[in-house]
């Protein structure tokens, strides 16, 4: 059984590796997106879909990262893979100071602290404008392939599927769900909730901090508005739920499936699919809300490892 | 750079932000009342204000009808409203985790926003009704403010005159103060759980009609007024009415200040890290109220 | 300051918004012992085991353990230190099995903490469900389990919150000797109880609350003659 399992993995990870040289670059780049949103989605599996602490306003971190990464590009000449890998430390030092004081909150109050984050960070940046271009935003040089950007985002995807792995079948992240399922016992029964909170946030942090570095090189410019948007959190809230919260593979589900999706339904109208993305967050919540994942893994008990 | 200050700017500032934050308590009151009767925080809040805002604009704009008069039809149309979203959509996850409420409302507010994208566009719309400002003593204060302070002021009392008055009012504060033995004694709690999002959405409803007449809308506005709202509700203390309503004027004129004193996008800031120090402080809230 | 008792509650006071849960209580406990805590509803007791693990803060007094102060500890902390505690309203974690309910508290390795979790699996005659989750047992099986998950953390002090509600005779009686086990073993227990059977059955002190004070204390047999006690309970 593991070895098939292995088999399967070691053959989609060649196919992945030696696909962009076969197909067009449309392909290509449409994959990109989905590693991109897979990344994404399960960083937000982290905290939110183990821990069960909503966090509303994951796209600041994507933004962070995005802006460090731009930054060092530009002002300092530093090569983008690198500058992302900063992009991921100071996302995760935002995280820090936000967390601290926020996780402490009980669940509502700090997903609503969350949702201002956002804001908060954008409106930092807007301030800030000597350093951030302001609302013109910073300007990178285009490049020449996406080809090693495929790979890295490739990269990050898969470092976010590992690090997912490790967690669930861990002590730390049976722990991590256990103050999902009940904080007030976990706590009773000896378990640092705060501290573990913590450390998933921060990891849920810097993945979209690389992330955003790898995304302000792809798309060579980024402004405040573009960079901090809500629908990027949305999706990743969507992509996740939809999929199956609290599962290893559960998002990259969702976010293969939404992106195809979204794929679609762009050409017919730019905010048709967004309203869809609110309406399915509606009906997982209220009919499938461990995501369909999590419905095949308690229909059909399957292991964690799911 | 070195800014005088002189009193009357501050006491222009105080005013100003009071007059706001009537609006603010307005609409918080609303959230409050959802948060303390089905403990649910209603992430559609603002986007039910925008509902308003655009009722009033349509009914101005095709029929020239006064936006002060128009919300003897957004109030209970939004008081319909919510209704039907609690009847469907919010009752099933009342007494789950708050998780699930919490994204459940997100949802609804993404869905009906984008539905308003599509319907009206993402332009802005302003309802040019009310404009100018007169001076007294030496303080401007601004027309549209002050009626809609006045409106929101005259809702607002009777709001609480419902509450404390009526039968059905003093349901709805026996049930956010004790669900249980609400039950027990009798009252019907999911017609009370009805009743509150109606009568919440109605005063974000108004809210929104009201701020029509000051600033433009837009189908996305609502998403600061649900954070503001949640900020007014930690200040004035869960399941605290009268506190809301305080803690209203209090975000009014801390806004107010902090526009005068730095730019309007810090004074967003601002309120962030005065919502994150009071969590932390006194998560009961400055005027004290349930956790 | 130095003492042999295992916990020590002085002069603790807790009070809600305009209700005072708790008032002025103080209670020793003895090492080894089985000791009961009664009284009405509303009487204070889950407060005061809420005070006792740190989920609620005193607004007055202190509480020791094991001679040093905690009142001012987190809960998971409190913990750590030894006492261990079980619910009123259930709260296992559903979506974690029955094994894994037991694993996520412990604080050994992996072998020996599944080794110990099938322990005290088959010991609450929960065994063969260990791969269900938490959330879809009966309720009478889902207290074992939360019994079962404090005695893997294996705490000094027990505090057991209305154990037997809810339990059918036969499943009683084998948790009745699963806490006279526990004190066989050196530990302490602190129950409180409604089902004065039970209370008689066990313990050997019985502390009795009302109205959040402490009325009185003695042996089983002293405190149910005491006028007061009966008043407070049946009224007059």
């Amino acid at each position: 059984m593991k070895w098939g399992a292995a088999v399967i993995v070691v053959a989609i990870l060649t196919g992945l590796g030696i696909m962009p040289f076969y197909v067009s670059n449309y392909v290509v780049t449409f994959t990109l997106q989905i590693f991109m949103w897979i990344a994404l989605a399960e960083s937000w599996n982290l905290i939110s879909g183990l821990t069960g602490y909503v966090s509303f306003g994951h796209v600041a971190f994507f933004g962070t990262g995005a802006y460090t990464a731009a930054i060092l590009i530009t002002k300092l000449g530093w090569h983008w893979l690198p500058a992302s890998l900063v992009g991921s430390v100071t996302a995760a030092i935002l995280a820090l100071i936000i967390g601290y004081p926020c996780l402490r909150l009980k669940g509502p109050y700090f997903a609503i602290s969350m949702l201002g984050l956002n804001e908060v960070v954008r409106a930092l940046v807007s301030y800030f404008d000597r350093l951030t271009g302001g609302g013109s935003g910073i300007t990178l040089s285009p490049m020449n392939t996406i080809l090693p950007l495929y790979y890295a985002m490739g990269g990050v995807a898969l470092a976010g599927l590992v690090i997912t792995y490790w967690t669930i079948t861990s002590r730390f992240g049976l722990r991590l769900l256990s103050i999902r399922e009940n904080e007030v016992a976990a706590e009773a029964m000896g378990i640092p909730t705060a501290a573990l909170k913590l450390y998933a946030f921060l990891i849920s942090a810097a993945l979209p901090g690389i992330v955003g570095g790898f995304y302000a090189r792809y798309v060579s410019h980024i402004e405040p508005l573009g960079t901090f948007p809500l629908i990027t959190t949305i999706t990743m809230i969507v992509m996740c739920l939809f999929g199956g919260r609290g599962t290893i593979f559960g998002p990259v589900l969702g976010a293969t499936l939404l992106s195809l999706f979204q794929e679609w339904a762009w050409s017919r109208f730019l905010y048709f699919h967004e309203a869809i993305f609110g309406a399915i967050i509606v009906l997982v919540i209220l009919l499938m809300p461990r995501g369909i994942l999590g419905v095949l893994q308690q229909r059909f008990r399957l292991p964690r490892v799911v | 750079m070195t800014i005088h200050f002189t009193g009357t700017m501050l006491l222009q500032g105080i005013v100003s932000g009071l007059l706001s934050g009537g609006v603010y308590a307005m609409i918080a009151l609303g959230m409050a009342l959802i948060f303390g009767v089905m403990r649910v925080i209603n992430v559609a809040h603002g986007t039910l204000l925008m509902l308003g805002g655009y009722v009033t604009y349509w009914l101005f704009a095709l029929y020239g009808m006064n936006p002060f008069l128009s919300l003897l039809i957004s109030f209970p149309l939004l008081f319909v409203v919510g209704l039907l979203l609690q009847r469907f959509f919010v009752s099933r996850v009342v007494g789950a985790p708050e998780l699930s409420s919490l994204i459940l409302t997100f949802g609804l507010s993404i869905f009906i926003t984008n539905v308003a994208v599509m319907s009206w566009t993402s332009d802005y719309r302003s309802v040019e009704f009310l404009t100018g400002s007169f001076l007294l003593g030496p303080i401007a204060i601004s027309k549209p403010r002050l009626v809609t302070f006045g409106f929101a002021l005259l809702i607002t009392v009777a709001a609480f005159v419902f509450l404390n008055k009526t039968k059905t009012g003093k349901a709805i504060r026996a049930t956010s103060q004790h669900r249980e033995l609400a039950q027990v004694c009798g009252i019907n709690v999911r017609r009370i759980d009805l009743i509150t999002f109606g009568l919440a959405s109605a005063l974000a409803g108004a809210g929104g009609s009201l701020i029509s007449v000051m600033y433009s809308i837009f189908p996305e506005m609502g998403r600061g007024y649900v954070f503001k709202s949640f900020l007014v509700i930690v200040l004035g203390g869960a399941g605290n009415y009268p506190g809301a309503f305080l803690g209203g004027l209090l975000l009014g004129v801390v806004e107010g200040l902090t526009s005068l004193l730095l730019t309007a996008q810090l004074s967003e800031v601002i309120a962030y890290v005065l919502l994150v120090l009071v969590l932390l402080i006194r998560p009961t809230g400055l005027l004290g109220g349930r956790t | 300051m130095p003492s042999d008792l295992i916990l020590e509650v002085r002069g603790v006071s807790k009070r809600f918004g305009g209700v005072t849960a708790v008032q002025n209580c103080s209670l020793a406990v003895e090492p080894g012992k089985i000791v009961a805590l009664v009284g009405p509803n509303g009487s204070g007791k889950t407060t005061l085991f809420n005070l006792i693990t740190g989920v609620e803060r005193l607004d007055e007094g202190e509480i020791y353990f094991k001679g040093d102060r905690i009142d001012h500890l987190p809960p998971h902390k409190i913990a750590r230190r030894g006492i261990g505690r079980t619910f009123q309203l259930i709260r296992v974690f559903p979506e974690l099995t029955a094994l894994e309910n037991l694993l996520v508290v412990a604080r050994q390795d992996w072998e020996p903490a599944y080794r110990r979790a099938l322990e005290l699996l088959t010991f609450v005659k929960l065994d063969q469900l260990r791969g269900e989750f938490a959330g879809n047992l009966s309720y009478g099986q889902q207290r074992l389990l939360e019994f079962a998950r404090v005695l893997m953390i294996d705490p000094d002090l027990v505090l057991l919150d209305e154990p037997a509600a809810g339990i059918n005779r036969s499943l009683l009686n084998d948790l009745l000797n699963a806490i006279r086990d526990l004190r066989a073993g050196g530990k302490t227990v602190l129950i409180v109880e409604h089902d004065m059977k039970v209370v008689m059955d066990l313990s050997e002190k019985i502390f009795v609350l009302d109205h959040g004070e402490k009325l009185t204390e003695g042996t089983p047999e002293t405190v149910l003659k005491d006028e007061r006690v009966l008043e407070a309970y049946f009224g007059r």
